[in-house]
């Protein structure tokens, strides 16, 4: 396995990164702005910046195909950047909340996205060409708190979101003036916007931290912060889902998770490095870190002369230096996205976390 | 005119859609009530099983019956109960027995309950654990060695050390992910 590749590019939090699709474009929510970085040899190197937000920025994401960027931050606003020949032209879109907003995705079609926020209400938003504004519309029932993640399925209309009153949920967010009416699926079949497909709660109670869709969006897998990973089966419409499987961990909590494929998620958190869980309906389990602890230069047991001893003992009183992890990630990781391969078979996988990191993983 | 101090209004009370306004037991995990007398009489069957020296049976009992629909009193008998327990079975015992209940079926969920117990344990023992533990220790020191048991003499400080080693056998074999799941956790023993 080739070792990861470590992108050390600032000593603050990222909040969220997004790669573009040419994996050559890095955008990384920093503080205020969004930064973004250019691949150039094996290093990025920051190119541009956008400014614009005066909170702290919580959601980025890249659409693969137009390259637009959608950005939310605790000041209660989104922007859409497009490329134009004088730079980034920003659009403000009024998500009409009066919290934070926590995350931010592009559905796959790029018509719309969805921003989870700290009003209790997913603001679904989409552009309408004769007042060349950005709508939002709001899904509010039966939210009782934060949402802290959201997640699109294949068919761009439903949403799974997690929150901090210990749910996952699946809505819809059909907008007839965008799109078709969506093909039946084991989710539900008549979908007027903000109809609950599904509601779960996992044993605790505890907050869910992030969501994902499976690969075909026949399975929905949420991690939650009783260091659990939670994946629904659903049997069809207005019915009870065929598997709910948890597997409690031994770890940390996770705060995100991707499908590698319908039978395997990887989820990173505050332990600091990426986790692979294999399963199917039947039952899933955890089955090791994606990290090999041997890799060269990681393994600590240094040639220790006697002076270096005795000169450690001398500034530090111990003889070890133990401030580093052992992990490649030094703070807790908080986004974890695909990288490479197809949504069946991913191949490589991009985490960034507290520690200012960007890893690329082969898997 | 009066002054209206508007800053020191609670406007979340005048909105209908507010998270105070809005009962928040739906948003927890469903929980069978448990009443005081119920729990009373789960803890004189679990007695029995100790005296029959089936500590395990004992233990694995009183976790799956952990009364989480219950009231402080139900709550309270319930916490002496599993005290019991803990200071029945010897340190040596500890690390199999745990292994063997987390390896169980549903043992993930009964361990995370276990360690509650030793969170509520310490919570309950520490504010007496000046001069007066100390006192009761000396007062009954020869009674602990007859009986030849950890944990069995009186004394918070002493009831502190059984759940320190049970805190630390369990957080081998369960990892901190149980620590994590107590704190998290809506249902409260």
């Amino acid at each position: 396995m080739a070792p990861p590749e470590v992108h050390h590019l600032f000593h603050h939090p990222i909040a969220d990164h997004s790669f573009s699709a040419d994996r050559q474009t890095l955008a990384v929510a920093r503080e205020n702005n969004v930064e973004l970085y250019n691949k150039a040899g094996g290093a990025f190197r920051l190119k541009d910046e956008l400014r614009g937000h005066d909170k702290t920025v919580t959601g980025v994401d890249i659409a693969p195909n137009t390259g637009k960027i959608v950005t939310c931050s605790q000041d209660r606003n989104a922007y859409v950047w497009e490329p134009s020949p004088s730079g980034w032209k920003p659009t403000l879109v009024l998500l009409r909340i009066n919290r934070a907003a926590t995350c931010v995705r592009w559905s796959p079609s790029e018509t719309k996205f969805a921003a989870g926020s700290g009003a209790r209400v997913i603001a679904v938003c989409h552009f309408e060409e004769e007042n060349d504004w950005w709508v939002s519309k709001h899904i509010k029932k039966p939210i009782r708190s934060t949402i802290t993640s959201v997640a699109w399925h294949p068919n761009s209309v439903l949403v799974a979101a997690g929150s901090t009153d210990g749910h996952a949920r699946v809505f819809s967010s059909f907008i007839k003036q965008v799109e078709d009416r969506p093909a039946p699926t084991a989710w539900g079949e008549k979908l007027p916007f903000n109809t609950v497909c599904g509601e779960f709660l996992n044993t605790t109670a505890g907050w869910v931290h992030d969501v994902a869709f499976s690969p075909s969006g026949n399975a929905l897998a949420f991690t939650a912060h009783d260091s659990s990973v939670t994946v629904v089966y659903p049997s069809g419409p207005e019915q009870p889902p065929k598997a709910i499987v948890s597997v409690n961990t031994q770890l940390l909590p996770f705060m995100s998770l991707v499908w590698r494929n319908e039978s395997e998620i990887i989820a990173a958190g505050h332990d600091c490095e990426a986790y692979r869980f294999q399963g199917s309906e039947q039952g899933w389990q955890l089955t090791g870190s994606i990290e090999s602890k041997s890799r060269p230069g990681m393994d600590g047991a240094r040639e220790e002369s006697a002076l270096n001893m005795f000169k450690q003992l001398d500034l530090k009183g111990k003889t070890k230096d133990d401030t580093q992890l052992k992990t490649v990630h030094q703070n807790t990781v908080n986004t974890i996205r695909v990288q490479a391969g197809s949504p069946e078979n991913v191949t490589q996988v991009s985490t960034s976390g507290v520690d200012g990191r960007v890893v690329i993983w082969g898997l | 005119m009066s002054q209206v101090n508007w800053r020191t209004i609670n406007i979340d009370a005048l909105d209908p859609d507010s998270a105070a306004n809005f009962d928040l037991s739906t948003l927890t995990p469903g929980l069978v009530p448990a009443s005081a007398a119920d729990v009373q009489s789960l803890a004189g069957q679990i007695r029995q099983l100790l005296r029959g020296g089936d500590s395990e049976g004992a233990l694995r009992g009183a976790l799956e019956m952990a009364p989480y629909g219950g009231d402080e009193k139900a709550k309270d008998i319930h916490l002496a109960t599993v005290m019991e327990i803990f200071q029945s079975i010897r340190q040596s015992e500890m690390t199999p027995l745990l292994t063997r209940i987390y390896q169980s079926d549903g043992g993930t969920e009964l361990v995370d309950c276990l360690m509650k117990y030793i969170y509520k344990g310490m919570a309950q023992a520490s504010p007496s654990s000046g001069s007066k533990g100390t006192m009761t220790r000396q007062a009954t020191g020869g009674f602990s060695q007859i009986q030849g048991r950890v944990g069995a003499g009186e004394g918070s400080g002493h009831t502190m050390g059984v759940l320190l080693s049970w805190h630390e056998k369990l957080v081998e074999i369960a990892g901190v992910g149980c620590i994590v799941r107590v704190m998290t956790d809506r249902r409260t023993v």
